[in-house]
């Protein structure tokens, strides 16, 4: 199986200009590029007319067909004969999709090579032991001993915990909670261990559901709905992650990372912490949990979690989650708060697609979201352009790249300019910059005449190099090129062409 | 070029690329590649950066709303699945189908009433003119643009209730999850345009709503997808006390085909998703309810028509089914937690077995009190009508109806409570939560001394010493 390494550059391999067989590398992968395969975009009207055209043109074919000779050749040389026949008439119209049919029928087989990942989780620590409240000290039990209905409930000290997980998974607390308008300090801790540490999941669950159930109120602003006698700290909820094995001093830069080892990955308790984060940034006008750096950090951890593959089925909860923390700070925290997020995040994240991933993650649903994506997109880039002092400088050094020089690196560009593109276009204070947007348009402009070619060759080189991915895949990578394309050219871009 | 045209222009040239890759990629089988799937990704990507990110988005053309939607229904990575569940979601807040004028400007909300906008050309994941529907038939297909039919709508739930009978096989493939995140979008769906509709009190708004459109279908036998709704809330009631997450690990040395990674992705996504399919459940089965209520009172004030075909209130057979499979009655009060209609459950499920004696003889309004919780307990002071209860549907089930009900009542009586803080009505609303806090114990002591080997579940146990704790504090 294919795997993906994630430290930094070293992953593209040097590139021939020629391949065994002879045949050139298309499109000018550091290497010559050859008029005839190049779609004549300037000649055609409308924006579209190009890439259709691409898909429509015989040189999409061809480069079909070499690409699959070169697999095929590795495979066996019965198969290469076959291909070079097909190749000889490609052509021809009417058998091409049938030819290419018969092709894709070959590699159908994939294997699956991720586009991103790291592992931001180790090996689980030991969990602490639960250890339940003692009745003397938790007066909603206590008082019910004496009660004449006890003959029937039979509570007694030491089954305690037993009726207490009752009380919780059934319901009952909750509603006593509410009814009493108070939460003693051995419950909430009980609760809160439980949620983070037990194994059963149904009391988990439960747990997590109280917390959330006291925590949140639509009606009172300022007020609890609930006295809660005790809050949890954020060293608390450090320690959980620490215990769950989160790795909080990876890098993506220097971690082997082995994308299929036998480390156990988190355990399902780490949907109850996100939960429970969740929660506790929507309180802030009652009770402020963390401090400015401690929620620094967290919007740090939840980004890197989305890093991690395992938790791709969490994207709907850490998407809440990252909402949440990102409004939790004030106006006057946020503005240095949104830096320091952003220099963190770029000192620890490869140069990579995971660099594209930590942007991505950041959904742009409300402007101080869209602000964080683009203070990480300008950060990520300082690390990209080294000595390198002001976001000028970058648009002039990458305006100057030649697209068509040999040592164009076509991945590093295509990972430049969706840097670019989310720096600037996600930050309305940025469009206020006359230098920069000006440049910004230019550049974009410039992108634009100089054809879809060569974004399609980003996206082709992408996968021949970098996923090493049976020819397939380019189509998907044409689409990605496309993505940042359609983005690039904004509105005002257009309307200025 | 104005903005609107280049919004246009934009999503034409969506669809247009992306039909052009699906085209490709249906060549062949080839639609579960990787290729494909990455291709897939960045069309969401797209779709959403055109959308939803501009501030004056304009919503995807349908073509491109159903490729999301078969994504959702056929994807095979949890990365797409989820990504595209998510965009749905997100598109259906940001472009609701309907919706009523007035509930964002509060200005205009307080001069007029607020009128029910519903955006006909807007795209929906279940085919609208059902009847045409029928007509078109199966080649109809293509011109609904992906959406589902009544009929599919009844195989998803049916598969729905086949894959969680067979809890070992949940996370060993994608499929479970996805269908369990199609039905959630789908409730979504519903709820969305069923809500603001039912809000109207208006029967013709109300019946042209999704909800009453796919149940009044003649492609889907009502009963049967009722069952198999109660089935599947029961399983996942089951699922989620089991220790499922054990199960799953065992599961991990059997021949499935995903990649380590991908197995443990699945596994921690399940159990949330399990969770939150329960809950998509409870609120369909409330809204199929709301809607018999409102049925119901259009037929008594007689806006109902032929077309509005009757058919058996929901509430019946749940009541039914609870009757039947007594042993799911636990199971389903615990996952039933919504308490208007868990409480209506409970009563009619009671008063069905109380024996009423010589109802005829008494004043009509005892009768109103029989059909509440508290009358409901009160009978057990009767002797021989418990003692006939307890032998029709055993002392275990009775004890689950009494301490669920109790609950229900608990709950809505706090609300109200906390209702009652700025009307002032505090007294009175404290004192009915300590009144019918005795009844319930002076109703569970009828009910032991007329059995008294009877073993006490806990969950009684449980309520008592809440009601006990609300007189002690309250009084």
């Amino acid at each position: 199986m294919l795997k993906r390494q994630l430290s930094g550059q070293s992953d593209i391999g040097p590139v021939s200009n020629t391949n065994s067989d002879g045949y050139e590398r298309p499109f000018g992968f550091r290497g010559r590029r050859r008029p005839s395969q190049i779609p004549s975009c300037q000649k055609q009207k409308g924006f579209m007319a190009p890439l259709l055209q691409f898909y429509d043109s015989p040189c999409f074919a061809l480069y079909h067909y070499r690409e699959q000779d070169k697999l095929l050749e590795k495979g066996s040389k019965k198969a290469k004969t076959k291909a070079k026949k097909k190749k000889s008439s490609y052509d021809d119209e009417d058998s091409k999709e049938a030819k290419l049919t018969r092709l894709l029928k070959a590699f159908g087989e994939e294997q699956e090579i991720p586009l991103w990942g790291v592992k931001v989780f180790g090996n689980q620590k030991a969990f602490p032991p639960l250890e339940f409240p003692d009745i003397g000290s938790c007066n909603l039990l206590q008082s019910f001993l004496n009660d004449k209905l006890n003959s029937v409930v039979e509570l007694t000290v030491d089954k305690g915990d037993i009726f207490l997980e009752g009380l919780l998974v059934n319901g009952w607390l909750s509603e006593l909670a509410f009814l009493c308008g108070h939460v003693e300090k051995p419950v909430a801790i009980w609760a809160f261990n439980t949620m983070l540490y037990s194994s059963k999941e149904e009391l988990q669950n439960s747990c997590s559901d109280f917390w959330c159930a006291i925590l949140s109120s639509e009606k009172e602003v300022d007020k609890f709905p609930v006295k809660i006698d005790w809050f949890p700290e954020y060293t608390d909820l450090r320690r959980a992650l620490d215990i769950f094995g989160f790795l909080f001093k990876f890098s993506s830069n220097d971690v082997p990372n082995n994308l299929d080892s036998d480390i156990e990955g988190p355990p399902q308790n780490i949907r109850s912490w996100i939960r429970f984060i969740n929660s506790c940034c929507l309180i802030r006008s009652k009770k402020a949990i963390f401090t400015a750096v401690e929620a620094e950090e967290l919007v740090e951890i939840i980004i890197c979690l989305f890093l991690d593959r395992q938790l791709q089925g969490l994207l709907v909860l850490l998407n809440d989650c990252m909402e949440a923390i990102v409004n939790y700070f004030t106006d006057h925290e946020w503005c240095s708060s949104c830096e320091n997020i952003a220099k963190f995040i770029a000192s620890r994240v490869s140069k990579d697609l995971n660099c594209i991933q930590t942007i991505e993650c950041i959904s742009e649903t409300s402007s101080r979201c869209k602000q964080l994506r683009s203070a990480v997109a300008y950060q990520t880039l300082f690390t990209c352009f080294d000595g390198v002092n002001s976001g000028e400088e970058i648009l002039r050094s990458l305006a100057a790249i030649n697209f068509k020089d040999k040592s164009c690196d076509f991945f590093k560009m295509y990972i430049h300019l969706v840097l670019i593109e989310n720096w600037v276009l996600s930050n309305s204070l940025i469009e206020d910059n006359p230098v920069i947007y000006e440049m910004f348009c230019k550049m974009a402009k410039s992108l634009r005449m100089k054809d879809l070619e060569i974004l399609c060759c980003i996206g082709t080189y992408h996968i021949v190099t970098v996923h090493k991915d049976s020819w397939d895949s380019q189509n998907a990578l044409l689409l990605l090129s496309m993505r940042c394309w359609l983005k690039l050219v904004h509105d005002e871009v257009l309307a200025v062409a | 070029m104005s903005k609107a045209s280049l919004s246009h222009t934009r999503l034409w040239i969506l669809e247009n690329v992306w039909a052009k890759i699906t085209s490709i990629y249906t060549l062949q089988i080839l639609s579960d590649t990787s290729g494909f799937m990455y291709a897939g990704i960045a069309f969401l990507d797209a779709v959403r950066a055109s959308s939803i990110v501009p501030e004056h988005g304009k919503p995807p053309t349908s073509k491109i709303y159903a490729a999301v939607f078969h994504m959702l229904k056929t994807g095979k990575s949890l990365e797409l699945v989820v990504g595209s569940y998510k965009l749905l979601v997100d598109l259906n807040k940001r472009f609701p189908r309907v919706y009523l004028s007035g509930m964002d400007d509060s200005r205009i909300s307080y001069n007029s009433p607020s009128q029910l906008v519903v955006v006909k050309e807007a795209w929906s994941p279940i085919i609208e003119c059902l009847d045409n529907a029928t007509a078109v038939g199966e080649a109809g297909d293509k011109q609904s643009g992906g959406s589902l039919d009544p009929s599919s709508f009844h195989v998803l739930i049916e598969e729905l209730a086949e894959i969680l009978s067979e809890t070992k096989f949940l996370a060993a493939t994608i499929k479970p999850l996805r269908n369990m995140l199609l039905f959630q979008y789908l409730v979504i769906v519903f709820e969305d345009d069923f809500l603001p509709r039912n809000a109207t009190l208006n029967w013709s708004m109300q019946r042209e709503s999704l909800l009453s459109l796919l149940l009044g279908s003649r492609k889907i036998n009502f009963k049967g997808l009722m069952k198999d709704c109660m089935a599947i809330i029961c399983q996942l009631s089951q699922l989620l006390q089991s220790e499922l997450g054990k199960h799953l690990v065992l599961q991990e040395s059997s021949e499935s085909k995903l990649s380590k990674n991908c197995y443990s992705a699945l596994s921690l996504a399940l159990l949330g998703v399990l969770k939150d399919t329960c809950a998509s459940m409870e609120k369909l089965l409330v809204m199929i309810m709301d809607l018999d209520v409102a049925r119901k009172k259009a037929n008594i004030e007689g806006y109902t028509t032929r077309a509005d075909s009757p058919r058996t209130p929901l509430i019946d057979i749940i009541l039914d089914e609870l009757a039947y499979h007594k042993d799911s009655v636990p199971v389903f009060l615990k996952v039933f937690s919504e308490p208007k209609w868990k409480l209506e459950i409970v009563v009619q499920y009671l008063s069905k077995y109380i024996t009423k004696p010589s109802v005829r003889t008494r004043k009509p309004n005892d009768h109103t009190e029989d059909s509440t919780f508290v009358g409901a307990l009160k009978c057990f002071s009767n002797k021989t009508s418990t003692k006939s209860l307890i032998k029709k549907i055993g002392a275990d089930v009775v004890q689950f109806l009494l301490a669920h009900g109790y609950q229900a009542q608990l709950s809505i009586l706090s609300k109200g409570n906390a209702d009652g803080n700025i009307a002032g009505d505090k007294e009175g609303g404290v004192g009915a939560l300590v009144d019918l806090c005795h009844t319930f114990i002076s109703a569970f002591d009828s009910l032991r001394s007329t059995d008294e080997h009877m073993e006490i579940l806990s969950i009684v146990k449980e309520a008592l010493f809440t009601a006990a704790t609300i007189i002690s504090m309250k009084s």
